[in-house]
Formats: structure tokens, C-alpha cells, sequence
């Protein structure tokens, strides 16, 4: 039996690099540190797993070789007017280096899950600016924690204990010495630990964050309630930010995925930039697959843009409404997709996926997912963190090593591999 | 007079970038020429003649240059870029982007339009008979130039963020407008006939924005103001009375929002604030 330390978990965001793995045969039999969703994916990522290239046949998929497949789509990929490349969020940096550059190679748009995810935070960004930091910064200094449309405690179960509101920093001695705002629609599992919970109404977030900008300067309300709430608790919470010492605010989909979308994102960095004349004051997005923001920083540092860049014209332009896969989808236009390591048939909106079926589709996934079985091609890829060495970068932009602790299935490549076999496959079919 | 027709000879599926199909172009440009032209579609590179039959008619010595473009345009892109004199005239449905950095002339759609209509425009005059998507006289996404200068009249709805970081110019539109009218916006006038979906004039710093119809809420950092009989749009006087409301206070802005009283009786609680 080996033990390895000190491994990342490959689940979230949070990207904990505590975790400890017994392997005994190949197999991993014991995993401590991790949390439910973590746990689980150490333990079983092995079952029910792709094992063989498949290829559509007479409308049936029917296994075929590894070269058979990359053959007939890089064939595709050559041919093809306007093609669209969609995934990454877990495949390594590595990976996404290599599939950038087969973007370029062939004039396709080139998208992540940023785009139905957390691409209104960064597009705030854009407009705005971000103040923001590190976790370990928050570890050690945050007094007031503020999570807004996110649930960590369901869906990043370790970010309290790891980052935010428990442990024991240098300054600051865990939950005695912080305080927990949540902003949410419903009494979630998280609202439920705050000292100072606001129930907002649907939809309403960029109406409260208003306010608060407004009353930071010392503006007065004309209204008596504001998104459902009390302009008294309003009046509190501007109060609580601008008086405590180092402030952070967790945001998640509640927030970017709701009506105003990126301008919720564009009016909270300005919340935040504005609480920096007060205080220290800091905000960050709470990502969640756990190479998301990798893809986003190799994105930019290739291209300048970090999600639904076209390279079709041979130089990358980015314009989301115009360049994101959604909206390529919706209007039809794209006459190819390649899918890496997402599902975008299971996640995106109806109208938008039936034009992906009208052409050929093509899918690198470790599993079977719904889109690998409407694919014409599916190429099974090994898991990164598990099977595979990389790098991926955690929520806060903080580069961090995937080790690889079991041997994949025989005949099994990782994203980067399969990518580059493609890549060098279009580039002999180009004459190059 | 130069007439350019243009049609479309078939259905595309991937975009079309017609940046090369504007009026200053055309002009200096023979028949012939103008047929070689490069266009892109999608990833490849092909001559305007490939796309659209082409013929000139009415050549005389008075006036400058029209051109007529007929088909289903939905998927083009960026027709009448950066023209500054001249008319097109597009009949049928257009995709993106149609006269940006427009400085001069007119273009027409008798059709509807998708989003970025006029975007960082100039000068000249647009008109839309149909409908306009998202971010009309807007300016990209994470850039803070919008429309400058020139006019736009939409006769149907608009979409989402109109006039977004706009700083001259005047936008009618004569339907309905969706959430974010006049965001950022640092100058200019937008006038929306019908009702708001809301955030109206958010983070906006100077400028004008008109609601005629029904609009649900008015944005927690704007103030009242006063009640005005009246407001110009350009030339024309719209009757009211408005609301009028000062903002947006959360950026320190001094814009103007007027929201018709008779259509919105919800708005009364805030006459108590006048000052």
C-alpha cells in the first residue's frame, strides 16, 4: 500500500491541498481530509467510466480506435467553417495551452464554463476593477465575511473551515473574532450559521447594492423598503461594512446568474472599491469547477480575453452576446463543436442545444455524459488530479500542482495529449 | 447617383463580417471591384460576389451613392461600418453590429435588428422599423465608449442596457425597453415611448433619460426632484408631466431621469419628498 500527502482535491474551487490517499493495487481504498463531494470522487471516478474511443456507426455508437478517432475529427475540424471548441474547466492549464492553440490552427471560437458560470463577475471586472486578495489573506485578517448569492456550506463544503470563518489565523482566532453576513433569497444551509442574515428578494440584488453604495455617501434613501428589506437593516449593514477592519465578500450565481447579471457584478466591485475609503475591503468570486479560473488565466495570458474568444479571423476578438457559445448556438452559427470534459447539452438552455445536434459534435470525457452520447465521436480522457499530472489554479488565482496517484486504464490519454495528437493530425492534413 | 443592389444568393449558417459593405467604400470602388471585395464567413475568406449578386443601376452625376441589400441578414455583421456619407437601405431581418463607428449619412432596416445597433456611432442617422436587440447605442462589452453623436429611431421594442456608457447623441425608441436604459451613461438623450423593465439610468453621471409608459421601480440611489410639464428630445417637445429624479447618487451623478406621471400612479409616495 502507498500513501501519498498532501494531494489537491480535484472537486471545487477551494482545491484543498490537505487531502491524504491510501492506493493499494491501483485502487484508492482510504481518503482523509476531504469533504462528502471530494471523498466520493477518490473513491469512485474509477466506475462507471468510458474505456474505449467510440464512433458513430449506422446511428449507433460502436468502440474504434484511438487514431480511427482522431482521425475523423481533426478531418472535421479542417473542414469546418466555424467551429466551436467548449470545455476545460477540468482539464489542467497544460491542456488548455494546447487546445488555444488548435483554436488558432483551425479559426474556432474558443469558450469555458466561465460563460453560464461566473463570466458576468469577470466581465465586472472589466468595467470596474477588482479589489481582492488571496484566501490566505482572509484566513488571517477578515473580520466580516460576507457571502452573497453562495452557498459554500452545500457546494464548497470546506471553504468555512479552510479560508473564511473558522480557522485560526494569525490575527484573528476563528468564528469569536469574525463575523458572518449571508445575502440570499432563501434560508440556505449557510444563512442558517450567519449572525446577520438578509433575505432579499428575488432578482433584486443590484437594487440593494445600490442603496448601500448610495448611503456610503451619506446619500438618504427615498424609499422605505429596498429589495423586500427594511431601509433601517440596510442602513446596519452599510454601517457594519464601513466600521469593521478587513471586510470580504464571497459572491456566487445568485448573484451573477440573476436578472442584470454582469452589472450586478460591475455595481458590487464598486461597492467594494467604494468601502476602500472606510476600510479594508476586498471581493472575490466563488468559482466552482476546479480549474475554471485556470482556464480563464491561460485564456487571457494567450489571448488577452478570458472566456469566448473567436479566433476565427486569425486574431482574437472577444463581445459576449456575440462570441459565447450560448448565443453561437442560438443563433446557429457554428457548424462544429468539440466538447472538452463538459456536458453542454445537460446545462445549457434547450433552444441553444438542439442547433449543436444539427452538426457534427465531437466529445473528450473521462464518462459517458449525456452530450458524449449524442457525439459522433467520443474519446475517453483521463482524469487530471487522479490519473494525470497539470496545473490548476484555485478560486483565488493561486497556481497549483495535480498529482497524478493512479495509473489510468490502459490506452487512455489525458485531455493535453489527446488534444495535441489532434493538433498535429490537423496540421499534417493543412500540409503543414 | 450610384444605386448598388445587393441580394443574397443563399442561406449561410456561419456569421458573415460585412465590414467592407459601407458607403465610403462602395464609392471609391468600381462594379468590379466592389464584386472582389473580401468578406469573411466564418473562418474563411471569400469575395463579396460569392455571398450576394450584385448590380448597379442609375448612374448620374447629381447625389452620392445608395445601396440596397435584400435577404435574410441575421447572421451579417457590422454593415455600414464606419460610413460617413451616403444611405443603405437593408430589407429584411440584420444581425450585429449594423453602422458602427458610424460618423455620417443613414442607414435603414425594414426589419428587425440583433444587438450593438450604432455602437460607439458618431454622427448620422439610423432608423429601425422593427425591433433592436441588446446594448443599442451602446459600447462593447468592457470598454466605456458608447454612442457619441448622430440619431437613432427604433420603431419597435429594445433590448437590454440601451445606451450603455453613451455620451452624445439622441435614441427613441418608440416600443418598450428592457432593464439598464442609459447604464453609465455620461451624455446624450434616450427617449423609450413605451414602458421600462426596469433600472432605469443606473450608474448614470450626466444625460438624459425619458420614460413615457409604465415603469415598475424606480432605482433606491435616484432622488425626485421636481415635476416638469415638459421635456425636449432634440427638437420635438414631449408633453408630460415627468418625475423628474436626480442621479445616480451611488456614483456621485447628476443625470436626469423623467418618468411620466400619469402612467406610473405608484410613483405618487415619492411627491412628498420634493424638495
Amino acid at each position: 500500500m502507498k500513501e501519498y500527502r498532501d494531494i489537491l482535491c480535484p472537486v471545487c474551487g477551494c482545491l484543498c491541498d490537505d487531502i491524504e490517499v491510501n492506493v493499494e493495487n491501483n485502487s484508492i481504498v482510504k481518503v482523509q481530509n476531504a469533504c462528502a463531494m471530494g471523498a466520493s470522487k477518490f473513491l469512485n471516478f474509477s466506475k462507471e467510466r468510458l474505456k474505449n474511443p467510440l464512433m458513430r456507426k449506422n446511428g449507433e455508437l460502436v468502440p474504434c480506435s484511438l487514431n480511427e478517432a482522431i482521425d475523423h475529427i481533426s478531418r472535421a475540424l479542417v473542414k469546418a467553417e466555424f467551429p466551436v471548441i467548449y470545455g476545460f474547466a477540468l482539464s489542467s492549464c497544460e491542456a488548455i495551452k494546447v487546445g488555444i492553440e488548435l483554436a488558432e490552427e483551425i479559426g474556432a471560437v474558443i469558450d469555458n464554463q466561465t460563460t453560464v458560470c461566473h463570466g458576468p463577475g469577470v466581465q465586472g471586472l472589466q468595467d470596474i476593477g477588482q479589489v481582492s486578495c488571496t484566501l490566505g489573506e482572509v484566513k488571517h485578517r477578515a473580520d466580516l465575511i460576507i457571502y452573497w448569492g453562495s452557498n459554500p456550506q452545500d457546494a464548497h463544503p470546506r471553504h468555512f473551515e479552510r479560508y473564511s470563518l473558522l480557522p485560526e489565523g494569525r490575527f484573528r482566532g476563528g468564528k469569536k473574532d469574525r463575523k458572518l453576513v449571508v445575502v440570499d433569497v432563501r434560508k440556505t444551509a449557510t444563512a442558517r450559521m450567519a449572525d446577520f442574515y438578509i433575505r432579499i428578494e428575488q432578482g433584486k440584488d443590484f437594487e440593494l447594492i445600490s442603496a448601500l453604495r448610495a448611503l456610503l455617501r451619506f446619500e438618504d434613501i427615498e424609499q422605505e423598503q429596498v429589495a423586500g428589506i427594511p431601509k433601517e437593516k440596510v442602513e446596519e449593514l452599510a454601517e457594519m461594512m464601513r466600521s469593521c477592519e478587513y471586510g470580504v465578500i464571497f459572491f456566487g450565481q445568485g448573484l451573477t446568474q440573476t436578472i442584470g447579471k454582469d452589472r450586478n457584478g460591475d455595481n458590487l466591485f464598486a461597492l467594494v472599491r467604494d468601502l476602500n475609503k472606510f476600510t479594508k475591503f476586498l471581493v472575490m468570486p466563488i468559482r466552482g469547477h476546479y480549474n475554471v479560473t485556470g482556464s480563464n488565466e491561460v485564456l487571457t495570458w494567450q489571448t488577452g480575453f478570458p472566456f469566448g474568444v473567436d479566433l476565427s479571423k486569425g486574431y482574437p476578438w472577444y463581445n459576449p452576446g456575440d462570441t459565447t457559445v450560448v448565443d453561437i448556438f442560438r443563433r446557429g452559427e457554428n457548424d462544429l463543436t468539440l466538447v472538452v470534459g463538459s456536458d453542454p447539452l445537460a446545462h445549457l438552455p434547450r433552444r441553444a442545444t438542439m442547433h449543436i445536434l444539427e452538426h457534427p459534435l465531437f466529445t473528450i470525457d473521462p464518462s459517458m455524459s449525456l452530450t458524449a452520447m449524442a457525439s459522433n465521436v467520443v474519446i475517453p480522457s483521463a482524469f487530471y488530479g487522479l490519473e494525470a499530472e497539470g496545473t490548476a489554479y484555485r478560486m483565488d488565482g493561486v497556481a497549483l500542482p495535480l498529482k497524478k496517484i493512479v495509473e489510468p486504464p490502459e490506452g487512455i490519454l489525458p485531455d493535453e495529449e489527446i488534444l495535441r495528437r489532434i493538433l498535429e493530425k490537423v496540421k499534417e492534413i493543412r500540409g503543414k | 447617383m450610384r444605386e448598388i443592389k445587393l441580394s443574397l444568393k443563399e442561406p449561410f449558417i456561419p456569421p458573415l463580417d460585412c465590414s467592407v459593405i459601407n458607403t465610403d467604400n462602395f464609392y471609391q470602388n468600381s462594379l468590379e471591384e466592389i464584386k472582389a471585395l473580401k468578406i469573411w464567413r466564418g473562418n474563411r475568406e471569400v469575395s463579396l460576389e460569392d455571398v450576394f449578386s450584385i448590380h448597379e443601376e442609375n448612374i448620374s452625376e447629381q447625389g452620392d451613392i445608395k445601396i440596397y441589400i435584400e435577404g435574410d441578414l441575421s447572421k451579417a455583421r457590422r454593415i455600414g461600418q464606419g460610413m460617413s456619407f451616403g444611405e443603405i437601405i437593408i430589407k429584411g431581418n440584420y444581425g450585429l453590429y449594423l453602422g458602427a463607428h458610424m460618423k455620417g449619412g443613414k442607414i435603414t432596416v425594414y426589419g428587425d435588428c440583433g444587438s450593438w445597433v450604432g455602437v460607439e456611432m458618431e454622427g448620422g442617422f439610423i432608423e429601425v422599423k422593427g425591433n433592436v436587440g441588446d446594448y443599442l447605442a451602446s459600447s462593447y462589452r468592457g470598454t466605456t465608449k458608447g454612442m457619441k453623436g448622430g440619431t437613432i429611431l427604433v420603431n419597435g421594442n429594445c433590448g437590454v442596457e440601451a445606451c450603455g456608457w453613451m455620451s452624445g447623441g439622441i435614441v427613441k425608441v418608440m416600443g418598450n425597453s428592457g432593464i439598464f436604459p442609459g447604464i453609465h451613461m455620461k451624455g446624450g438623450i434616450i427617449y423609450v415611448k413605451g414602458d421600462c423593465a426596469g433600472r432605469a439610468g443606473a450608474n448614470m453621471i450626466a444625460g438624459r433619460v425619458i420614460i413615457n409608459g409604465k415603469v415598475d421601480d424606480i432605482l433606491p440611489s435616484f432622488k425626485i426632484e421636481e415635476v416638469r410639464g415638459s421635456v425636449k428630445v432634440g427638437d420635438e417637445k414631449i408633453e408630460g408631466p415627468f418625475y423628474v429624479f436626480v442621479g445616480d447618487l451611488s456614483d456621485e451623478g447628476d443625470g436626469r431621469l423623467f418618468v411620466h406621471v400619469n402612467n406610473n400612479p405608484h410613483l405618487k409616495k415619492y411627491e412628498e419628498y420634493i424638495p
